[in-house]
């Protein structure tokens, strides 16, 4: 490998890529060509930072600057000040508010000071495209370490050991699984990894895909050795062609390299991997509907028993794991089981990837340790939230997790106490709210989406997840009753329990969570007719505060529904019951007159 | 399999390791309610009627899928699960049109039965109604979407059974539906065989046969017989629901069998159909071109009288169906073979008997059975076609192939002078000439047997090679041919088709008893195409048309009985004497099927018209003739082919000098 002075690194995640980061690439590239530095500085595209928020995102190593919304107009600036008179660009370095005007390094950000980042270890620092860098940082020790000195016995103790549980939502101990599937009889077995990814907003399975591909590969390759197995199957979300692109290639890379195919660094383990697209739906990333899909059948999930490691794909015995869970794989055979126990809770080891979004200052994707609270993920990793307003509730464990309160702020995050509050770790979706977050409409907006993607197979969830929403939209519209509230509980108790698959069984958790801790606001749409957040539309007042008015007219020339009878010398007036809630007036009045209760 | 026992609602209960909660739970007769679950289809769990509670278990469980274990304690009836299944009940009639005292069904529905069972006196929720589609545009089968409860039952007959895989699902969630062809309705489905088994066994009037609506509801039936259908040879076994005298629904018998209570549409359709004919029903003599009644006694002096001077100088004939029973062959035998000795007699298929039993022959002699029961086409591996288009010859064989083709991943390989019946599952498909059949069979043979073969016929040959339980279905247009059905029995042993009952050959015979028909009735050679008869019986069932060789004999022949229930023409016309006979569904009797079985077939409703018994009539007529009732020297099915030797031990036999 040639030397270079210097290494420009440019995200190529999704998030930036959107934001630009091609161009910026692209000029990056010309302008050290201009200047006849390509020899002494290497442009490398990498995978996501987490931080996409601020993106196009840069870092100019050997230093670690960090720039953040970096546009293709800033590169001549960066090569002449940074790269050739070592000056970094301040004005460019991530700024964290008045006690941190600016901040030049990676490591000194307060969204990555708490971070301690094992999946993604790789993600923004090597080219995903290059196997040559995921080996130079260590890549296919494990592997290697594995096929020539350890037995898949071995190799599933080490899981074991490690305490590492699924991070597709169940959260089941890995090793153990493993170990189902290992003792199963057969000479057929696959491996299945799943990128489905389907959680709206969630996009850590995305960036390890796009990032690291090789950690996957070598995931599962770990894996079909401890198994017994010899095929391989990584089912994709169609709508990542970015993420394909990069498997294909880094398939393609390690085939070259012997490190895929028939035996694999001469010995006698074989294994093939194969890039299914998504068929589309989120019922698919349920692990049986999954499997059908990839059999080419509609996507339905089947009830379990037959587990996957006795009966899966094509009837023969499969394991299946999420991609953050294959993502852990090597490195805890390359520094032991221990290793990853050390980190973490009592029965939640090691790290989870979480995808912060909502109202918090800095969103973007983190890696924490178990055991880590909210409250220093939302405040000390998110910056805390948005206007600095008030935090009201998360809703974590995407759309059928559970929204959590104020007072479970400095629980520590682990699957054991997610579930005993009704929320779930799910994918590690994370979604922060403010006191303008109406928790009705929360648990509406969720509960759409499942009802909307319920796969249609059995009576509970398909019948059931409608009425709630029936259920919900009358409330929310002012005509609910007490005993609806019943009836809606008494209905998300039956779907949780009777429903075939984890979508039917998980639905109501917003529904019933919002039940739980947030009843008041419930009773307020149903008793007083009124929306405490303001933002159930049918629940709306809107009126002129008369005080505040300067009798311009000008709400009532935009009003689509010439609800706002008066003059220039009067003054105006909403008259309630031909407004439509529309908000139009709210937005278009100068002098914010219009209150809205 | 070893038995387990285990605690249902407090009950010891023993079953067998492998079944499922719901199947040890029946043995014992614990009642558990069920929608989706239906005895021979995959079991889903979709309705989650079955569910239970298991000690020590905090998930509820579906019975009908999950597996019991020994020493499982299991309640079914608790309080929790009354009332969830009841929400369940309440929010399907909540989600579709269930408003029974306008659905054709009402009566004959399990979503009813168990809403009344479960005291659903009111719906909580909203009844939503929303209008889903009623497809009506198959002339025999309707699909009301709004009455549909998802239960899949349709869908998984017909993947699993007619293998016609028609039927799926559409869209997600709440909206999810029933559709054909992935998107057509079922009028303009080119899969659908109109074969009536979704009908069968949708719970609910959602999908239902125009012919059978509003006809009675199952309990207001008279009767329900269990009888078998005799329209081929493999007499599928029916029940037919009587009122008032008519058929007002036919179904198959569902259960565990093969065929999984399918029927083909032929099955489902012309037994109702039938009794709607025109009959004849009372002794007829012709008197120009108009005929006239006359007594029994009469009409058979009539016919004796002219059959005398016939049999006297060689000229009398008889010409008998196929689809009688056993117990009526036996009868025509002793009449026609024994107390007559008369050389003319067969029946209408002889020839191609003749050509199977003479290709069979070498078999035969090694003291083996040359064929193999039909639903064993269900379990093999390779299937080769000869000419064979089993949705004509025995329709419900043509749902095995596609089942064990589909879903078995058999594979299938196609031999044929015509167009392939089976396109797009086909695995090699060779067209041929009749000339070259024999040729090309014997080559194959010669591959499987590890010979170099032309290029176009070595997949095959391998294929053959590498199955475990291959199966030969011949055509019957080949009993033409009876080398080619020795050269196909010897590829079947080539390949190594050996089944417990016989070697894995399937002759398409036509008739439903064929078998019965060998000892019996089936002549020795054809008199019939160049007959110069005075006299000629003729018993028809009127359910397949005689052929034109038939139809031309009769008209040649001087003077002609028929024998027959039906008004059909043109062979009512044909006539000089016309007797009335019971229509298949008025007799009892037996049946040698193709599906290895002697199957029963029983009285649906009573003879109408002015009928004797056959065997009365027989009797009548010998002693017209001056004779007594012989006992039959021969009986039917019994011995047919009836095997001395494993059919392992089969060898080939040489047609022709081999190179
Ligand atoms: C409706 C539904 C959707 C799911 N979607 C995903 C998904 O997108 N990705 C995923 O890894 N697991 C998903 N799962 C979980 C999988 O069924 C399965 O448990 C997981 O892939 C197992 O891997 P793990 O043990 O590594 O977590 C989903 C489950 C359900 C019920
Ligand atoms: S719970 Fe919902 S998604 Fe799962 S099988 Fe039932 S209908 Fe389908
Ligand atoms: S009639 Fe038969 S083939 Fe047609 S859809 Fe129904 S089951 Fe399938
Ligand atoms: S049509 Fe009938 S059998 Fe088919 S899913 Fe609907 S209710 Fe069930
Ligand atoms: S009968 Fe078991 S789930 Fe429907």
């Amino acid at each position: 490998m040639a030397m270079y002075r210097s290494h420009v690194l440019i995200c190529g995640g999704t998030g930036c890529v959107s934001n630009g980061a091609t161009e910026v690439t692209e000029a990056m590239r010309k302008e050290l060509a201009r200047r006849d530095l390509t020899g002494e500085v290497l442009v490398v595209p990498t995978g996501c930072h987490g931080m996409c928020e601020m993106g196009p995102i840069m870092v100019v190593y050997p230093e670690g600057t960090f720039y953040s919304r970096v546009t293709a107009e800033d590169v001549p600036e960066i090569v002449e000040e940074h790269i050739y008179k070592g000056r970094p660009v301040e004005r460019l370095m991530y700024s964290g508010g008045e006690e941190m005007p600016t901040v030049p390094h990676y490591k000194d950000i307060p969204f990555y000071g708490k971070q301690h980042r094992i999946a993604l270890k790789n993600c923004g620092y090597i080219n995903p495209d290059n196997i040559e860098e995921y080996i130079s940082r260590g890549g296919y020790e494990a592997l290697a370490k594995a096929i020539t000195s350890m037995t898949p016995v071995q190799v599933i103790d080490e899981l074991k050991a490690s305490g590492l549980r699924g991070r597709g939502g169940g959260g089941f101990p890995t090793g153990l699984k493993w170990s189902f599937c290992a003792a199963a009889k057969g000479d057929k077995k696959y491996v299945i990894c799943n990128a489905d990814e389907g959680d709206p907003g969630a996009f850590m399975d995305r960036s390890i895909l796009e990032g690291d591909p090789h950690a996957i590969l070598e995931g599962m390759l770990l894996g079909a050795f401890a198994m017994g197995a010899n095929e391989g199957y990584i089912y994709c979300r169609a709508e990542y062609p970015l993420a394909i692109q990069r498997l294909k290639t880094a398939i393609e890379q390690a085939e070259n390299y012997g490190l895929l195919g028939e035996n694999i660094m001469d010995t006698p383990f074989s294994f093939t991997v194969h890039v299914k697209e998504g068929a589309g739906a989120f019922v698919c990333g349920e692990e049986t509907a999954l499997m059908a899909s990839i059999e080419g059948q509609r996507g339905m999930p089947r009830p379990r028993p037959p587990f996957p490691a006795n009966s899966g794909l094509w009837g023969l015995p499969t394991n299946i794991n999420n991609v953050e869970t294959w993502a852990n794989v090597a490195q805890i055979i390359a520094h032991g089981g221990e290793w990853y126990a050390a980190m973490g809770t009592e029965k939640s080891k090691g790290t989870k990837v979480f995808a912060l979004t909502g109202k918090v200052k800095h969103t973007g994707l983190v890696e924490v340790p178990m055991g880590i609270t909210l409250r220093e993920i939302i405040f000390d990793i998110g910056g805390g939230i948005l206007n600095d307003r008030k935090f009201k509730a998360v809703q974590i464990g995407g759309p059928s997790g559970g929204c959590l309160t104020e007072e479970h702020l400095d629980t520590p995050v682990s699957y054991e106490t997610l579930t005993a509050l009704g929320a779930i770790m799910g994918s590690g979706g994370l979604v922060v709210m403010d006191e303008d977050n109406c928790m009705v409409d929360v648990a509406k907006f969720f509960l759409e989406f499942t009802q909307k993607e319920s796969c249609g197979k059995c009576s509970p969830c398909r019948e059931g997840t409608k009425h709630m929403l029936l259920l919900l939209n009358k409330i929310s519209e002012g005509n609910g009753t007490m005993e609806d509230l019943e009836t809606l509980e008494n209905l998300a108790n039956m779907v949780q329990e009777m429903s075939l698959c984890g979508l039917g069984q998980t639905a109501p958790n917003p529904v019933l969570t919002t039940l739980r801790y947030f009843r008041d606001e419930y009773v307020a749409h149903i008793r007083d007719k009124k929306c405490p957040a303001g933002a159930c539309t049918a629940l709306l007042e809107y009126s002129i505060l008369q005080d505040v008015c300067r009798k311009c007219g000008i709400c009532a020339r935009n009003c689509p529904v010439h609800c706002i009878p008066g003059d220039r010398t009067s003054g105006y007036v909403i008259e309630t019951e031909r407004c439509i809630r529309c908000g139009t007036c709210f937005e278009k009045c100068p002098f914010g007159a219009i209150e809205k209760k | 399999m070893s038995e387990i026992t285990l605690v249902i609602d407090g009950v010891e209960c023993r079953g067998e390791k492998g079944d499922t909660i719901l199947e040890v739970a029946r043995k014992n007769d614990i009642y558990i309610p069920t929608l989706c679950w239906m005895e021979g289809l995959t079991p889903i769990g979709s309705c989650r009627m079955c569910v239970v509670e298991v000690e020590k278990n905090p998930k509820l469980l579906t019975a009908c899928t999950t597996p019991a274990v020994q020493d499982m304690r299991v309640s079914t009836k608790t309080e929790k699960l009354k009332k969830y299944r009841l929400q369940i009940l309440e929010l399907l009639f909540a989600g579709r049109n269930h408003f029974c005292m306008f659905c054709s069904q009402s009566g004959d529905c399990e979503l009813q039965r168990l809403a009344i069972e479960h005291g659903m006196d009111n719906v909580r929720y909203p009844f939503l109604y929303e209008s889903f589609h009623n497809d009506a545009t198959d002339p025999h089968i309707q699909i009301d979407h709004n009455r549909c409860i998802l239960c899949l039952r349709c869908i998984r007959v017909c993947a699993e059974k007619v293998g016609a895989h028609t039927l799926d699902l559409e869209q997600r969630g709440w909206g999810t539906n029933i559709v054909a062809d992935l998107g057509k309705k079922l009028g303009e489905s080119d899969t659908c065989i109109t074969c009536g088994a979704c009908a069968q066994v949708c719970p609910t009037g959602t999908i239902t046969l125009r012919d059978f609506v509003y006809r009675g509801r199952r309990n207001d039936c008279d009767d329900i017989v269990e009888s078998i259908c005799p329209l081929c040879s493999l007499g599928c076994r029916i029940k037919a629901w009587v009122r008032t005298g008519s058929v007002v629904r036919v179904e198959g018998l569902s259960g565990t069998s093969a065929d999984g209570g399918q029927l083909c549409q032929r099955g489902r359709w012309e037994l109702p159909k039938s009794t709607e004919r025109d009959r004849v029903t009372v002794p007829m003599i012709r008197t120009g071109s108009t005929f006239r009644e006359a007594s029994w006694d009469e009409a058979l002096t009539l016919a004796a009288s002219k059959m005398k001077g016939a049999l006297e100088s060689g000229k009398a004939a008889a010409l008998l169906s196929e689809l009688s029973t056993d117990e009526e062959l036996t009868v025509m035998s002793s009449f026609f073979r024994d107390t007559l000795k008369m050389d003319k007699v067969d029946g209408y298929y002889g020839n191609m008997l003749r050509g199977f039993v003479d290709g069979f022959r070498p078999f035969a002699d090694q003291g083996i059975r040359p064929f193999t029961a039909a639903h064993n086409i269900a379990s093999s591996d390779a299937i080769v076609l000869l000419d064979a288009n089993p949705q004509e010859e025995a329709p419900v064989a043509a749902s095995y192939i596609r089942v064990s083709t589909i879903l078995e991943r058999a594979k299938l390989v196609n031999i044929s002078t015509v167009k392939n019946p089976f396109e797009g599952i086909t695995d090699v498909d060779i067209r041929t000439t009749e000339k070259e059949m024999e040729d090309l069979i014997r080559t194959l043979r010669q591959g499987v047997e590890g010979q170099d073969v032309p290029e176009k016929l070595k997949e095959a040959a391998e294929l053959l090679k590498n199955a475990q339980k291959p199966v030969i279905v011949i055509g019957s247009s080949l009993a033409s041919y009876p080398s080619i059905v020795t050269e196909a029995v010897n590829l079947a042993v080539a390949s190594g088709a050996f089944f417990e009952d016989g070697l894995g050959v399937v002759p398409m015979l036509r008739a439903s008893n064929s078998l019965g028909a060998l000892n019996t009735v089936t002549g020795t050679k054809d008199w019939l195409t160049d007959s110069d008869l005075d006299f000629l019986y003729v018993l028809s069932t009127g359910m397949v048309d005689e052929d034109k060789r038939a139809l031309e004999a009769m008209s040649r022949a001087r003077f002609v009985v028929v024998h027959t229930p039906f008004m059909s023409h043109p062979l009512v016309n044909m006539a000089d004497v016309l007797l009335p006979a019971p229509a298949w569904y008025e007799r009892s009797g037996h049946y040698c099927t193709l599906e290895g079985e002697r199957r029963r077939m029983n009285m649906i409703v009573p003879p109408k018209g002015n009928v004797k018994g056959l065997s009365v009539i027989m009797k009548d007529l010998a002693a017209k003739l001056g004779h007594e009732l012989a006992q039959a020297s021969a009986a039917p099915c019994e011995n047919i082919y009836a095997s001395t030797a494993e059919p392992v031990a089969a060898r080939t036999v040489s047609m022709k000098e081999e190179g």
